[in-house]
């Protein structure tokens, strides 16, 4: 009796199996896409369309001081040409980009090998080298326009102190230009120490083990198991600093303002100044839209680059 | 007797060789320190001291700069602001990162790899790319000018990085405690709750703290999109003082006051969890 009833209670639900399957993978479905719906949403919202509507604006006059608004076509970006500006932020901007993450990377490297070796102090040296990456951006920014200030700025004094030369930073475009990229590695290096640190540790103790065996140094160590094993993560960080430099803003907006005149200008602050400055959102946009192009230019040869390197251990 | 002789030596030799290591680590200490140093420094002088030749190296140490702060702008209130700002955008992010983390790294769903992969990819998208457009959604919204304006936009910007890390914590938690709760008739309210919440909190407490830090820091939004006081953040007030002209120049001492209050939070968060974030800016590979 009772094994009957189980029997004839099991037949329909394995009838009706296949059905009950597909509604749970309709409800797994519905589960999914509720739960992604807000991350989802947020970036349609804040990043999709923004892109959309910047393009759109790029080709208008859109100007809430003059009150302009019309279809315009291509005079943005004619516009730009003649703009000192944005044709020195455009070269600023890719010099910037290519000189900050060569040093983040080199710097970078040194710092990881220093906080990888054993010494008394490591644990203190890798507790403060998130200093840099914790200060804010803007705060850095000043502390070291008031550090390199020319009348009581440490660095100028100890200057004129050892050689009795009065140096004036920002006066200078070009040592302005490289106090900018200097300062910038300075706040950006020790972060990638972290990434290149995490890639050294992940790097089997037996290989070097192996190494030694073989007779190698440490600096043969160094460029023939180190430097090739951590290549992919430094091409894919490369890749991301360049790409994350691009919008780069905080540094110049407190280190220089763009100066002197706009020679350490670059192209973020440029749409800072035309879009929320001055309210020339379709000029703003059109800038925006070069910006955007470098990513998107950059991004895909770094992808290609990064597929060719990949490497495995 | 030779023995001793060569242990002496490769004592000898390997203090040589830590010399270079030693010598890296001061340069390094030096470098880094030495910014914090000359901003703490005339953060707690008085302006005189910071216009004196030869320059004054630890010059009499006071709390004048914050008085003054205090009265002469909203000083209370830009750091209220600023907390509300990071709190709320932390605690949002992570809410919106969580749920997706979960979907992502538990639910079957065709194509969700592709979709993880769009959202990290809109990270590469920087922020003043779309700025205008941005100032016109919040205007729209009727949300320019507000805490809660800057941070959706921000929450924005800081989830699909938040989503990656939490998907890769998510995926370290064996599937089987989960299983057992569904066998015994839980629902996803409360797995997400009860079961997956405790053990992913390390996952949480670490991108909890790496947003606070972004968003604390955070300079662009708030001073594109707010104007009046009650929403204007700490990274604004400094600008706005450095702006302001006195007679001497600059402010140093006050724009300096400003960046140590803005960094005094930030260091305390990091020295007291310090492998937390460095677990976290790895993408949660490093345990």
């Amino acid at each position: 009796m009772d094994k009957a009833m189980n029997i004839s209670k099991g037949t329909p639900a394995a009838t009706s199996s296949r059905i009950s399957l597909s509604r749970t993978t309709r409800r797994r479905y519905l589960l999914f896409i509720l739960l992604v719906a807000p991350a989802f949403l947020l970036r349609l919202i804040t990043a999709a369309y923004p892109i959309l509507q910047t393009i759109y604006l790029s080709f208008t006059n859109l100007s809430i001081l003059k009150g302009t608004n019309d279809f315009i076509g291509l005079e943005n970006y004619l516009a730009m040409g003649n703009n000192i500006g944005v044709r020195s932020a455009t070269g600023f901007t890719i010099v910037f980009i290519l000189a900050t993450t060569i040093l983040d990377l080199v710097i970078g490297m040194m710092i990881a090998l220093l906080l990888n070796s054993r010494f008394r102090g490591r644990t203190f040296a890798r507790t403060i080298n998130l200093i840099p990456w914790a200060i804010p951006t803007i705060v850095a920014g000043y502390a070291f326009r008031w550090l390199l200030d020319d009348q009581f700025g440490l660095l100028p004094f100890w200057v004129t102190q050892l050689t009795g030369l009065r140096p004036a930073i920002f006066i200078n475009p070009l040592v302005s230009q490289i106090a900018v990229i200097l300062v910038h590695a300075w706040k950006d290096a020790p972060f990638m120490a972290i990434i290149l640190l995490a890639g050294m540790q992940g790097i089997p103790e037996d290989l070097y083990d192996a190494a030694r065996v073989d007779g190698a140094n440490g600096w043969q160590r160094f460029w023939s198991l180190t430097v090739p094993l951590i290549m992919p993560l430094t091409i894919t960080m490369g890749l991301f600093r360049l790409v994350w430099s691009l919008g780069s803003f905080d540094l110049v907006y407190g280190l220089t303002f763009g100066g002197p005149g706009v020679a350490t200008s670059v192209l973020a602050l440029q749409i800072f100044r035309e879009g929320i400055l001055f309210f020339k959102f379709g000029f703003a946009s059109a800038i925006s839209v070069i910006l955007l192009i470098l990513v998107a230019v950059i991004g895909t040869v770094g992808l290609w680059l990064f597929r060719r390197s990949e490497v495995t251990y | 007797m030779t023995m001793n002789k060569s242990l002496a030596n490769s004592s000898w030799r390997r203090t040589l060789s830590s010399i270079p290591v030693y010598l890296a680590f001061i340069v390094f200490t030096i470098l880094v320190l030495l910014p914090v140093y000359w901003m703490t420094r005339s953060a707690f002088a008085v302006s005189t001291d910071l216009i004196k030749l030869p320059l004054v190296y630890f010059p009499q140490p006071t709390l004048r700069n914050f008085a003054t702060l205090l009265e002469q702008v909203p000083f209370g209130l830009y750091l209220r602001n600023s907390l509300l700002f990071a709190i709320s955008t932390t605690l949002v992010t992570l809410l919106v990162s969580y749920l997706a983390a979960y979907a992502f790294a538990r639910i079957r769903f065709p194509g969700s790899g592709v979709l993880l992969w769009i959202l990290l990819l809109s990270m590469a998208l920087p922020d003043i790319g779309t700025i205008v457009p941005l100032y016109q959604i919040l205007k729209t919204l009727h949300l320019s000018d507000s805490i809660a304006g800057i941070s959706l936009i921000l929450t924005s910007t800081l989830t699909p990085f938040t989503v990656w890390v939490l998907v890769s914590f998510i995926k370290q938690v064996p599937y089987e405690i989960e299983e057992a709760a569904i066998l015994d008739g839980a629902s996803l309210p409360q797995i997400l709750w009860h079961i997956l919440l405790p053990v992913t909190v390390p996952g949480l407490v670490t991108m909890g703290l790496i947003n606070f830090v972004n968003a604390w820091n955070n300079l662009l939004y708030p001073l594109s999109f707010t104007t009046s006081p009650s929403a204007k953040t700490l990274s604004v007030a400094i600008t706005e003082i450095y702006a302001g002209y006195s007679p001497w120049g600059k402010p140093w001492e006050l724009i300096m006051a400003v960046g140590v209050t803005m960094t005094i939070p930030i260091v305390i968060l990091v020295l007291l969890s310090q492998r937390s974030i460095v677990r976290g800016l790895t993408g949660g590979a490093i345990k």
